[in-house]
C-alpha cells in the first residue's frame, strides 16, 4: 500500500522535473536568428576567457535555440595592441556583413555602416536573448541595460593608453569595460545614453561591478556567417 | 669639565649645522623665475585633488614654498567633457597659459602650447623636476613614481564623454580612473602611449595604493599660466 502511494509520486515528481528541463530547451527555436543578446553571462563578471571564451559563450547561447549552426561571435573588441597594430581586434570587423535579425525576425541592422548609424534598430523591443526575452532597462528595479562592448562609438578599440576591456576579457578585477545601453536610455539625455555600444565605462571588471553601473555582464552576439 | 662641556658643545654645533643643512636645502631651492614643475608630493589622497581648484592650489602652494608663488599657477588636468554643457569642459591644455615654460633650473621644456602637445616637447627625466628641482622616480627606480596625473587625451584635451576618466573631475578616491602621463617618457612598452608625457595609460582605480599599483604616487604637472 504505502509503496504503490510512494511510487507514483516519486514518478510524477521526475516527470515533472524532466518536463521542466525538456520544455526550457525545446521551448523557443529560433534557428533564422542572428543576432542576440545573451540571456546571462558566464558568471564571472568582464571575464569571458577572453574573445574565444565569449565567442564560445554565443555559440552554446545560440545552440539552445537551434541556432547553433552558425559562426557566432561577441560584439567585443580588445585594446589596442600598440606595438602589433594589426593584432587589434575592432568589434565591427567579426561580426560578418548583416543583415542580422532577432530572435522575432526583425532585422535590426541592414550592414555594419548601417548598424553603426543613427538608422540602427537596436532598442528596448528588438534587442532580445536568444529566448525572445526583453532586457530589463532603465525603470526595472534590475536594470541589466549594459551590455559589454570594450568599443568606440564606431565599433573600433578605444586608443593604446585606455583599458576599456578589462585585459581584454580576461580579467575580473583589473581595468574598466565600456558598455553601451540595449534600451538606448540613460541617466542624461545625450549621445553617449542613446548609445547602444558605447554609454559609459564599468566601474570596474568584477560581477557586482557590472550590476552596480546597470549592467549584469551581458553582451551581443552576431551570426558571423 | 671643560672636555666634556667641549663635547657638548661640539653636539650642539654638529646638531645646528645639520639644521642648518635643513634650512639651507629649504632656502637653497629658490626658484623665482620656474614657470613649470611636477608636485613633489601629491595631496595623499590619490587623485581626489579637492577638484581642479584644490589641485590648483596645492600647485601654487609648492610653488610659494620656493619663492615662485607670485605667479598664478595651474594643474595640468582636464575635466570629464561636459555633453550636457560642452562650454563647461576643460582642457588642460586651455589652462596653462602661452609658455614657453621653464622648470626650476631654468630649462625650457616647451615654447608654447602647440609645441608641448608635439614631439618638440622637452619634457624628460631630467628636465621634469619638482619645485624643488628634484628628479622624480622613473623606471628603474623604486619606487617609480613617473605616472603623472592628467585626465588628458595625448592633445591634451578632455576624453569624450563615454569614458569617465577624472576621478569624478577629481573629486574621489574610490569611483572611477584616471589617464597618468610618464614624465621619464618610458613605460613597459616601446609604443607612442608609454612614451608620451600626457596621456600614456589609465590607472586602476583613484585610491592612493591604486595610483602606486602602476607607477604613480599621485603626482602632477604645474605650470605658471603668466
Amino acid at each position: 500500500m504505502h509503496s504503490s502511494v510512494r511510487l507514483p509520486m516519486l514518478a510524477g515528481v521526475a516527470l515533472l522535473a524532466l518536463g521542466g528541463i525538456a520544455q526550457a530547451q525545446q521551448g523557443p527555436q529560433a534557428p533564422n536568428m542572428t543576432f542576440f543578446v545573451t540571456s546571462a553571462g558566464p558568471g564571472k563578471g568582464a571575464d569571458l576567457g577572453g574573445l574565444e571564451g565569449a565567442d564560445a559563450h554565443c555559440q552554446k547561447l545560440a545552440a539552445t535555440v537551434g541556432a547553433g549552426g552558425k559562426t557566432w561571435h561577441a560584439y567585443l573588441s580588445t585594446n589596442t595592441n600598440a606595438a602589433a597594430p594589426d593584432k587589434t581586434v575592432n568589434a565591427r570587423d567579426r561580426i560578418g556583413k548583416g543583415p542580422w535579425q532577432n530572435f522575432k525576425g526583425e532585422v535590426i541592422a541592414t550592414s555594419v555602416d548601417d548598424l553603426h548609424s543613427d538608422n540602427n534598430k537596436i532598442n528596448t523591443n528588438t534587442g532580445l536573448t536568444e529566448r525572445g526575452q526583453r532586457i530589463p532597462g532603465v525603470g526595472f528595479i534590475l536594470n541589466a541595460h549594459d551590455m559589454m562592448t570594450g568599443s568606440q562609438p564606431d565599433g573600433r578599440a578605444f586608443p593604446g593608453n585606455m583599458n576599456m576591456t578589462c585585459n581584454n576579457y580576461s580579467s575580473s578585477n583589473f581595468g574598466k569595460v565600456e558598455v553601451g545601453h540595449v534600451d538606448r536610455t540613460g541617466l542624461a539625455d545625450t549621445a553617449q545614453a542613446h548609445s547602444w555600444n558605447s554609454s559609459h565605462q564599468s566601474r570596474d571588471c568584477s560581477q557586482e561591478g557590472l550590476i552596480s553601473t546597470g549592467g549584469n555582464a551581458l553582451f551581443y552576439c552576431f551570426a558571423a556567417q | 669639565m671643560n672636555t666634556m662641556r667641549s663635547s657638548i658643545l661640539a653636539s650642539a654645533a654638529l646638531l645646528a649645522l645639520v639644521l642648518g643643512g635643513t634650512a639651507q636645502a629649504q632656502e637653497a631651492t629658490q626658484a623665482p623665475n620656474m614657470t613649470f614643475f611636477v608636485t613633489s608630493a601629491g595631496t595623499g589622497k590619490g587623485a581626489d585633488l579637492g577638484g581642479l581648484a584644490g589641485a590648483d592650489a596645492h600647485c601654487q602652494m609648492l610653488a610659494a614654498s620656493v619663492g615662485a608663488g607670485n605667479k598664478t599657477w595651474h594643474a595640468y588636468l582636464s575635466t570629464n567633457t561636459n555633453s550636457s554643457n560642452p562650454g563647461a569642459t576643460i582642457n588642460a591644455r586651455d589652462r596653462i597659459g602661452r609658455g614657453p615654460w621653464q622648470n626650476a633650473k631654468g630649462v625650457v621644456i616647451a615654447t608654447s602650447v602647440e609645441d608641448l602637445h608635439s614631439a618638440g616637447n622637452k619634457i624628460t627625466k631630467e628636465s621634469g623636476l619638482t619645485e624643488k628641482g628634484g628628479v622624480v622616480n622613473g623606471v628603474g627606480d623604486t619606487p617609480n613614481t613617473h605616472d603623472m596625473l592628467t585626465g588628458s587625451t595625448m592633445e591634451g584635451r578632455a576624453f569624450p564623454d563615454n569614458v569617465s576618466l577624472t576621478c569624478n573631475n577629481w573629486t574621489s578616491s574610490n569611483f572611477g580612473a584616471t589617464v597618468v602621463g610618464h614624465v621619464d617618457r618610458r613605460g613597459n612598452a616601446d609604443t607612442v602611449f608609454q612614451h608620451n608625457w600626457a596621456s600614456a595609460h589609465m590607472t586602476r582605480g583613484c585610491s592612493q595604493p591604486d595610483l602606486i599599483a602602476t607607477g604613480g604616487a599621485g603626482l602632477f604637472y604645474c605650470f605658471a599660466t603668466n
